[in-house]
Parts: C-alpha cells; sequence; structure tokens
C-alpha cells in the first residue's frame, strides 16, 4: 500500500531529476542535432572540445566566486537582520516584508530594472553606492560586472534568509534566554550558549538552499550581462544553456552540466556531512 | 479593582532590555540600521515606478528626475507585448503544477512521516538529494527527452519537470510529523485505509502547510526563467519572465520608459499576491526547519 502513496512522486522525481542527472554523462557522450533529432556516439570528443576551451574554466570560476561573494552575504547578512528585527521590538511585519519583496519579485523583470540602474557613470548606482566606494561603469567592466551580478543575487536571496533565521529564532527557548539574562550573560555569550544550538536546523536549511541557488545563477546573468562582458559574467548554468539551446550544441552543453552537477554534489555532501542529521531528525515531537 | 489584578498577573512579554535606557538607545540603532537597508532593498520598485510614468524623453539612462507624468510607457508597453496571454500561460502552468504537486507530494510526505516500511531511510535521503539538485543540472537531458518527443513548446513541456516536488515531500512530511499521533490512530480504529487516510484525514489537518506550500510554489513557477528558456521557441505559450526578457533583450528596441512600465506589469501581480499571503509563507519557512 505504500507502494501506491509514494509511487506517483517517486516516479516524477525519478523521471525528471535522477535519471537526467544520471543521463547527463551519458549525454555528454553524444551527438544531438535538435534539427534533424538525430544522434550519433561522440566519445570523448564533446569532452576534448570543451575542456580544451578556456569558456568551461572560466565558467566554472566565475561559479564558484559568484557563490564565495553571495552565500556569506545572504546567510550571514540573513542572520544579522533576523537577530536586528527581532531585537528591535515592534513592526517585525513590516520590516519582513521589506526585506523579502525583492525575493517575491520576478527577477527577470528586476534585473531589467537593474540593468538600467546600473548604466555608466550617471546611473543611480554608480553615483550612489559606486561614488560611495570609488568605482563605476560596472556592467562594462570584466573584473566589477560579476560583482554587479551578485549585488543583484543578493538583493533578491537575502529575503528568504532572513525569513528562515527569523522562523528558526522563534524555536529559541524562552526560559533559557530569561535564565542567561538572568545570570547576567553577556549578549555575545547568550548568543553562543542559547540562540546559535537552537537555531542549527534553520542555518543548516538556509546554508544548502542559498548555496545551492547560487550555484544556479542564470536569470541575472541572462537579462543583466548575457555572460559579457568577455565571458567575465558566464556561470555555468547560462554557459550550458547558451550552448545547448542557442548553439544546439547538446553533448557540449551536456558536459558543462556535468561539471555543475559535480561542483553542487561536492557541496551538498560536504554540508550535509556537517548538518544532516539535525534534518532528518527534525520537528519529531 | 479587577482591572489591576489583570495587569498586574499578565506575563510581561520578554523583550530584550525592556526598560533601562541603554536597551532604548540599543533599539533605536537597530531600527536606523534595519531602515538603511530597507532603503536599499526596497529603492529599485520606488525608481522603476517612477520610470515607468516618466515621459521618454525626460528620463536619463539610469536615473529619474521628476518631471512629468504620463502613462503612454505603459500604453506602449501593452501594445508591444501580449500580456493578457502572458498572464494565462503563467497562471494555467502555476495551477497545474501546483496541483500535480499536491496530488504527488501529500501522499509521499505522509507515507514518509507515519509509515514504516522497506527502504524508509533510502527515500527520505533520495528525496534530500533531489531537493539539493537544482534544475540547471537536469535542464539539458529533459530538453532532450522532451524534443526527442515532440513536446516542446507546450504546456506538457512547462508542466511535466515541475511535477515531482521534493520540497512539497519534505514540507508535507515536515508537517505530518508535527500532527498528534491520536489523529492517525483514531482513523485506523476507524479501519480508514491508507489512501483515504491521507485526502480524508491528512488533508483537513494540514491546510496551514498546504496555505504556504501553495505560496512557495506559485512564486517559484510564476518567477521562474530557466525552464522557459530552455523548453520554450516560441510565443506560444510564452511565461511572464520569459516575455520580458526577450522584450528587454539588448537588441530589442524598446525605450528605458517601456522597459521599466514592462518591469512593473510583470512584477505588479506577484508583489500583490505576496502582501496578501506573506503570512502563509512565513508559517511554511518555519516548518521547513521545525518550528511552529
Amino acid at each position: 500500500m505504500t507502494a501506491a502513496l509514494l509511487g506517483p512522486a517517486f516516479v516524477f522525481l525519478v523521471a525528471f531529476v535522477v535519471l537526467p542527472v544520471l543521463a547527463v554523462g551519458a549525454l555528454a557522450l553524444l551527438n544531438f542535432d535538435p534539427l534533424s533529432q538525430e544522434t550519433s556516439f561522440a566519445g570523448l570528443e564533446n569532452w576534448h572540445r570543451v575542456l580544451a576551451s578556456p569558456e568551461l574554466w572560466q565558467a566554472t570560476g566565475n561559479t564558484l566566486l559568484y557563490t564565495a561573494l553571495t552565500v556569506p552575504v545572504e546567510v550571514g547578512g540573513g542572520l544579522l537582520i533576523a537577530l536586528a528585527i527581532r531585537a528591535a521590538g515592534r513592526g517585525a511585519g513590516l520590516w519582513r516584508t521589506a526585506y523579502f519583496a525583492p525575493t517575491a519579485a520576478t527577477l527577470a523583470a528586476m534585473s531589467v530594472v537593474w540593468r538600467w540602474l546600473f548604466y555608466p557613470h550617471v546611473g543611480v548606482f554608480d553615483e550612489t553606492l559606486g561614488r560611495l566606494v570609488g568605482q563605476d561603469g560596472w556592467l562594462s567592466s570584466t573584473t566589477l560586472a560579476l560583482p554587479a551580478v551578485a549585488i543583484v543575487g543578493s538583493w533578491a536571496g537575502i529575503g528568504s534568509c532572513v525569513v528562515m533565521f527569523l522562523a528558526g529564532l522563534s524555536n529559541v527557548p524562552a526560559h533559557l534566554e530569561d535564565a542567561a539574562r538572568m545570570d547576567r550573560a553577556g549578549a555575545w555569550h547568550r548568543f553562543w550558549s542559547v540562540t546559535w544550538p537552537a537555531i542549527g536546523p534553520a542555518t543548516t536549511f538556509a546554508l544548502v538552499i542559498t548555496t545551492r541557488d547560487s550555484l544556479r545563477v542564470y536569470d541575472q546573468v541572462r537579462v543583466m550581462t548575457d555572460g559579457g562582458p568577455q565571458q567575465s559574467t558566464s556561470t555555468l548554468s547560462f554557459t550550458a544553456w547558451q550552448r545547448g539551446v542557442s548553439y544546439l550544441d547538446i553533448g557540449g552543453g551536456s558536459v558543462v552540466n556535468t561539471v555543475l552537477l559535480v561542483l553542487v554534489l561536492i557541496t551538498v555532501a560536504v554540508q550535509l556531512r556537517l548538518g544532516g542529521r539535525r534534518w532528518e531528525e527534525d520537528g519529531r515531537r | 479593582m479587577s482591572t489591576t489584578a489583570v495587569t498586574e498577573v499578565r506575563p510581561r512579554p520578554a523583550r530584550r532590555w525592556a526598560g533601562d535606557k541603554r536597551g532604548i538607545w540599543v533599539r533605536w540603532s537597530l531600527r536606523a540600521g534595519l531602515a538603511a537597508g530597507a532603503v536599499f532593498m526596497l529603492t529599485p520598485f520606488l525608481l522603476m515606478a517612477l520610470a515607468a510614468v516618466t515621459p521618454d524623453r525626460r528620463l536619463k539612462p539610469g536615473s529619474v528626475s521628476l518631471s512629468g507624468f504620463t502613462l503612454d510607457n505603459f500604453r506602449q508597453a501593452w501594445h508591444d507585448v501580449d500580456w493578457p496571454a502572458l498572464y494565462l500561460h503563467t497562471v494555467v502552468v502555476v495551477i497545474v503544477v501546483f496541483a500535480a504537486q499536491v496530488l504527488t507530494s501529500l501522499p509521499a510526505g505522509y507515507a514518509l512521516a507515519r509509515l514504516r516500511f522497506r527502504n524508509r531511510r533510502l527515500s527520505f535521503w533520495t528525496v534530500m538529494l533531489c531537493l539539493a539538485i537544482p534544475p540547471q543540472v537536469t535542464g539539458i537531458p529533459v530538453f532532450y527527452a522532451l524534443s526527442k518527443v515532440n513536446l516542446l513548446d507546450s504546456y506538457t513541456a512547462l508542466v511535466l519537470p515541475s511535477v515531482g516536488s521534493a520540497f512539497g515531500i519534505f514540507l508535507f512530511r515536515q508537517f505530518v510529523l508535527s500532527l498528534p499521533q491520536s489523529v492517525f490512530d483514531a482513523a485506523r480504529l476507524d479501519r480508514v485505509g491508507p489512501v483515504a487516510m491521507v485526502w480524508r484525514i491528512v488533508l483537513p489537518n494540514v491546510r496551514p502547510a498546504l496555505a504556504a506550500f501553495a505560496v512557495f510554489t506559485v512564486v517559484g513557477h510564476w518567477n521562474d526563467l530557466y525552464w522557459p528558456s530552455m523548453l520554450l521557441r516560441s510565443d506560444q505559450v510564452a511565461t511572464v519572465p520569459y516575455g520580458i526578457a526577450r522584450y528587454a533583450a539588448p537588441e530589442s528596441l524598446s525605450t528605458y520608459g517601456t522597459q521599466m512600465a514592462a518591469a512593473t506589469l510583470a512584477t505588479l501581480p506577484l508583489l500583490i499576491f505576496f502582501l496578501l499571503v506573506q503570512r502563509q509563507l512565513v508559517r511554511g519557512i518555519a516548518l521547513t526547519n521545525g518550528g511552529e
């Protein structure tokens, strides 16, 4: 009877997640022409071709750099903002709405807005924050375009971290907090001995989800920079899409996808090793 | 007399530093910091709206001067893009995906939470692994398979890859775990079978989780640009993000004003939806890490 309950969900998960994951590696060994629908065996030709081009390594580097720029900002910033919202007293709902609105907004559309705000030299961004850090013309610079994309990614993603941590903070046992305060424990000590252990599951969840979403970055890259200037913002998922869909190079795109998959699996394995057990046990009362 | 008694016994809300002067100072500086952050978060929306109603010849690249008011940008953007079609396609995809996800995820979530069976741990970790794998990894194989069976450019293409929802299964499992065992014991005494259990006993009890999941699915699939970019070749079933990405592409001839109007038209329905239902969303996220 269990099969009737689990079956439908697992059929779809296997068909559209598990099998494609296994097929990515195989597709990288094939040549497929979407126009004539013909498939032929290519051996390692796709691998040789893609590994030899600087494109793949640049995309891998860009993806890792983007992840390194956004995850700490989103998870760390999200935690700080959630702590501040909690400590600020009244108005939590209002703050939450303000910080979460960018997450609910269509990123493809807001990337159009951000591209315009980043207009070189005279745009609002260069005139305000850009001037503050002494840099302008972000989207036309090969070194600043990726940070610009990361700023937009953090803007769009930090809200879900704030909400996850607010939810986690509501689990902090009030009696422990009160007891710590009675003992005149300092704010820092209270945080480490009471708050931090209680929000463990929330931290794991936020970290896994944020890292996954950073590794797969696509929307802003596509709309704001189209991978440029000079491939300086092309990430793995963007390159795979560009190869597979724009250049109709399914084999080459699959090679890029395989690299992304390996990257995702490594990070997930590390993260689950560090904090996975709490997940499975959670929610049991 | 009675009123004073009530105020005396009412437990004081546990608020940090309540009362002392340093606490007030800390609270206000926290509020100032939060406000500064909120300005950064909300400014793009404000500038988008202002630019959308500024006459095009007054609009400078990348900034707004408050001069003039016009709806011409909206008229033009509305004329250039078939918005009713974009909205319709997106709404259809979102509703069908949500219904299909609930039909498959709720029974699976219940089974993982409450039933004992062989390979239970394996099933759970398969779901968790699927949760961690982004669609960008599976995009090309799915594109390959769907183009082999001639399903590109259809509602089917946009819906099928999203039916199996690891997130839904996980969310429902967490919620079912938090329900009291007595609910299930009573039903079992009445000889309710497992399938009937899901739809007659579990479903009415998981309404909060269902509402939260609805918000997640609607936000996620309304905003999704990746699957449409992968699986669509024409505007036949174009969704809102797909339409806006094409309309504002560098090679398109749309002006900044009309782009901002189009961005507003794309974003507004979901922002309104979010403002109406954000409570459910917060609740849903609380479930994912075992809170409530």
